[in-house]
Order: structure tokens, then C-alpha cells, then sequence
């Protein structure tokens, strides 16, 4: 079977992308240069075509208390036009996906997904309605999206959009056929915008005519390591709880009930995720850390070169019980051991509001 | 795709080109590799007096998203490699041709025979892209 193409595919010719098969999509892994791009986002605007991304709805009166089962952090605490991150577990704690929840209201709640977990979130959701009296729909082909990032969005979107209110981090409106949120990947300022295909080719179109730099996959994921945002496949899978991947605080146990609840209680760790930065020699996914005798304690989940720092930087899962006490961490590259710098914050701090 | 390609150099299906002169060949990589591999951004070359044969790594080239290793064209000795361009192995981007990675004594002759000529490579590439 050949790959999905996202409505912006022709457009992504027209640029002369560079296109790559991801999640059984052909994406735009890059226009010009994965740096470029990156510094586009970091510093001024730049927008990625993520239309393969999936999306719910789920509407009814028990709507509201639906999702707050199915998800491990607790969407009552957020106001209605309020976006919350959480993943989405088995009952043995182990992550299924990682997805953000928009809260139009109480009986109306807009799901997006990763690609590649779209039917399996479907299904599992699908699975746990009964004793619920509300609806999930998968609206994934009724949307193309488009995520716009960096500190001059606003500006740009509102020279389009000329009423869109200047709403808070992590919030939602909704515009006609269009749902604009205040959400990314890249710790940046942006907007997320869903809508129909043909309004979609259309702002995509205007976007570019102003100025924004078309960005792919390959910036995308080098922004998003910059700033320490996890990814399905690499930092989360169906092998790990959040509390493996340094995501305890969207654990609320404090809920009255919730898929998982029961196996999360206790805290179970396998593992720590960490942060660490090279000042020689760039880490990539699967390369062995060891620690100060050489003794292999851990792997790096994501690597890559930063391009705002120009140093290596990677995200490593270590055996809780090889933590070193000393934080001595290296990095086998090639049967070298190149030595590391743990950070505790973010690489990088986005200038998201 | 770019498709810069001198004609005084001789090429490899792993998209290297040599300089022959006498028995010492200098070796980079292309353009068309520097274009399909994007912004340069780290090297690893072998130190003069490293013996390198045929076909072996003797390397590594990674831009921001990939590493690619490098592959012996011909063998022989290293006799220098160009270390200004670990530094900066951008360069390599802007001025694929004018940015040598080592130099080697060649220890076989008659390996030169497996070298393509730029019409040649210039078919490899269309065919394989």
C-alpha cells in the first residue's frame, strides 16, 4: 500500500521539499535547511504542515467525565476553552499515547493525536464508552492542520485572522471551521490551527505570501529535543509508565478513578529519563550510555545536534537502578565514550507565553 | 538536486570524488552528497599514517539529523588529513570540491580502474534518484 499525502502535498512539491515516508505518511522532512528552519522558529516564524496528526471528538453529556477516566491527567481542573497535555494509559500503567485534550466545554472535548497511534487510540477508546452516554467520533480526514511557531505568529495570523483574540498558552477558540490553539511542539510561541482541507491549503498559502518559513519533520524534531518534549516511539511507548519518562506530574492520583489508577498508585519506576549535553560528538536514538567504569546503565532515546546551542544533546533512559550517584554519564559513540554535562531544566528555553 | 561534477575527478558509487595526481589520490565528497545530506555539522577523519583498504570505513560525516559513514575509495596510507575542516565541516556545504578530507598514498594502482569518470557518475545519480 502506498503512503498517505496530506491535502499540502502538492505544495510541498511546489517548494521542492524533501519528502520522507513517517507513520505511513510521505511528510516534508525539509525545505531548505534543518537549520535554517530552526532558527526561523526560534527567532522569528515558520509553520509545519502536521495535517497526518489525528483528531477526536467526543460529545455528550458524559463527555467531561469520559475523558478524565481514559486519562491520567485530571481535564476537570482545566476551564472550559482550556487545552491539557496527558497521556493515555493501559490499566497497567503502560502509555498508549500522548495527546492534548481542548475543552470546549463539558459535553464538548477535541482530542489530538499522535500519526501513528490513531487507530489504536481509536479502538482503546472505542472500548472503554460503554457506561458512558456520550460519543467519540475520529474526525481525523475532515481536518488539516497546520502548526504555526515562533514569536512573531500573532502578528502574522492576526494580520489574517484580523479578529483572533491573543488567548493564553495552552487555550482554544474555535472561528467558524477553524479551531486555533495555543499549542506546539517546539516550546515556542504558536498557534495550532485546524481546519478544513480547502481553508487550510488556503491559510497555508497566505502564510507562506507573508513571509513564514515552511518548516518539516527533521526541525520539528530538533526543536521539540531543544526544549525536552517527549516523543511516542522514542521517550514514550507501550513498554513504559509516565513515571519512566520523567511525566509523573500528568499522573493525578488524587482522581477518583481513572484507567491505570490502580497500578500507578504506587509509583512503579523502571527508569529515568535524562537530559544530557555533549561538547563533543552528537548522540542519536539507540547509542549505549555507560557510566564512569564503562558499565552500560541506559540508551539514548533522542539525539541530535542542537542547533541553537551547536552542541550534541540527548534524552536518555537510564536503569533506575544503574542511576549513577556520582551523575557521570557518557555517551558511547562508535566504541568511544564521550563525556556529558546533565541538565536539569531544558536545553533551551522556548519563549512560548 | 545539485548536479555539480568536475571533470578532472574521478567518482564512487558512495558519492566521493579523487583527485589523482602520481600515487596520491585526494578524497571529499560531493556535491550532490553534501545536498542530499543537508547542513554539515560534524567529521571524523583518520590521522596520517592510518593504513585504509578498499571498501572499509574510514569515517564518519553527519549533519544535523544523520550520520554517513565514509568508505575507502582506493587504499593505501593516510598521509594528511585536513583538519581546519573538523572545525568547521560546513564548508563542506558551500564548497564541496574545495574541501578535501584526507590524502592517501595509494598502495594498489590498478584499484583506480574501479573509479568512475563524471559521465559515469553523473549516470549513477540520475539512476538512483
Amino acid at each position: 500500500m502506498s503512503n498517505f499525502k496530506t491535502r499540502l502535498y502538492d505544495e510541498h512539491l511546489k517548494l521542492n521539499a524533501k519528502i520522507v515516508p513517517f507513520a505511513g505518511w510521505d511528510m516534508p522532512v525539509q525545505y531548505t535547511s534543518v537549520k535554517d528552519e530552526v532558527i526561523a522558529v526560534r527567532q522569528n516564524v515558520g509553520m509545519f504542515d502536521v495535517s497526518h496528526m489525528g483528531e477526536f471528538l467526543v460529545t455528550g453529556p458524559d463527555a467531561l467525565k469520559f475523558v478524565n477516566y481514559i486519562l491520567t491527567n485530571d481535564i476537570t481542573l482545566a476551564e472550559n476553552g482550556k487545552a491539557i497535555y496527558s497521556p493515555l494509559c493501559r490499566e497497567d500503567g503502560t502509555i498508549i499515547d500522548d495527546l492534548i485534550v481542548y475543552k470546549f466545554s463539558d459535553d464538548r472535548i477535541f482530542i489530538c493525536v499522535n500519526a501513528s497511534n490513531i487507530d489504536k487510540d481509536f479502538s482503546w477508546m472505542q472500548s472503554k464508552l460503554s457506561g458512558f452516554n456520550c460519543e467519540l467520533v475520529n474526525k481525523s480526514h475532515e481536518y488539516s492542520l497546520i502548526a504555526v511557531q515562533g514569536p512573531k505568529t500573532f502578528e502574522v495570523l492576526k494580520s489574517i485572522f484580523t479578529d483572533l483574540e491573543d488567548i493564553e498558552y495552552y487555550s482554544v477558540l474555535e472561528k467558524g471551521n477553524f479551531i486555533f490553539a495555543r499549542t506546539g511542539y517546539t516550546g515556542e510561541d504558536g498557534f495550532e490551527v485546524f481546519g478544513t482541507h480547502e481553508e487550510i491549503i488556503k491559510l497555508w498559502q497566505q502564510l507562506l505570501e507573508k513571509g513564514v518559513a515552511p518548516c518539516g519533520l527533521a526541525s520539528r524534531d530538533v526543536l521539540r529535543l531543544e526544549v525536552c518534549f517527549p516523543l511516542y516511539g522514542n521517550e514514550l511507548s507501550d513498554e513504559v509508565t509516565p513515571y519512566d519518562a520523567s511525566l509523573g506530574w500528568t499522573v493525578k492520583l488524587a482522581k477518583e478513578n481513572f484507567i491505570g489508577k490502580e497500578a500507578l498508585s504506587p509509583k512503579p519506576v523502571k527508569y529515568k529519563l535524562v537530559k544530557l549535553m555533549l561538547e563533543k560528538g552528537i548522540p542519536r536514538d539507540g547509542y549505549p550510555v555507560v557510566n564512569g567504569s564503562g558499565e552500560v546503565i541506559g540508551v539514548v532515546t533522542s539525539g541530535t545536534m542542537s542547533v541553537t546551542l551547536g552542541k550534541g544533546i540527548a534524552l536518555a533512559r537510564i536503569d533506575i537502578d544503574k542511576v549513577p550517584a556520582d551523575d557521570v554519564f557518557l555517551i558511547d559513540i562508535r566504541n568511544k565514550h564521550y563525556p556529558t554535562t546533565l541538565i536539569k531544566k531544558s536545553f533551551v528555553t522556548g519563549g512560548h507565553k | 538536486m545539485a548536479t555539480n561534477i568536475p571533470e578532472n575527478l574521478k567518482y564512487t558509487k558512495e558519492h566521493e570524488w579523487v583527485l589523482i595526481e602520481g600515487d596520491i589520490a585526494t578524497v571529499g565528497i560531493t556535491d550532490f552528497a553534501q545536498s542530499a545530506l543537508g547542513d554539515i555539522v560534524f567529521l571524523e577523519t583518520p590521522e596520517a599514517g592510518t593504513t585504509l583498504t578498499l571498501g572499509e570505513t574510514f569515517g564518519v560525516v553527519e549533519s544535523i539529523k544523520s550520520v554517513s559513514d565514509l568508505y575507502v575509495p582506493l587504499s593505501g596510507e593516510v598521509i594528511e588529513k585536513n583538519a581546519d575542516l573538523e572545525g568547521s565541516p560546513e564548508q563542506i556545504n558551500s564548497d564541496a570540491y574545495g574541501s578535501w578530507l584526507i590524502k592517501i598514498k595509494l598502495s594498489n594502482t590498478s584499484e583506480l580502474n574501479n573509479l568512475l569518470s563524471a559521465s559515469d557518475y553523473e549516470n549513477f545519480c540520475n539512476s538512483s534518484h
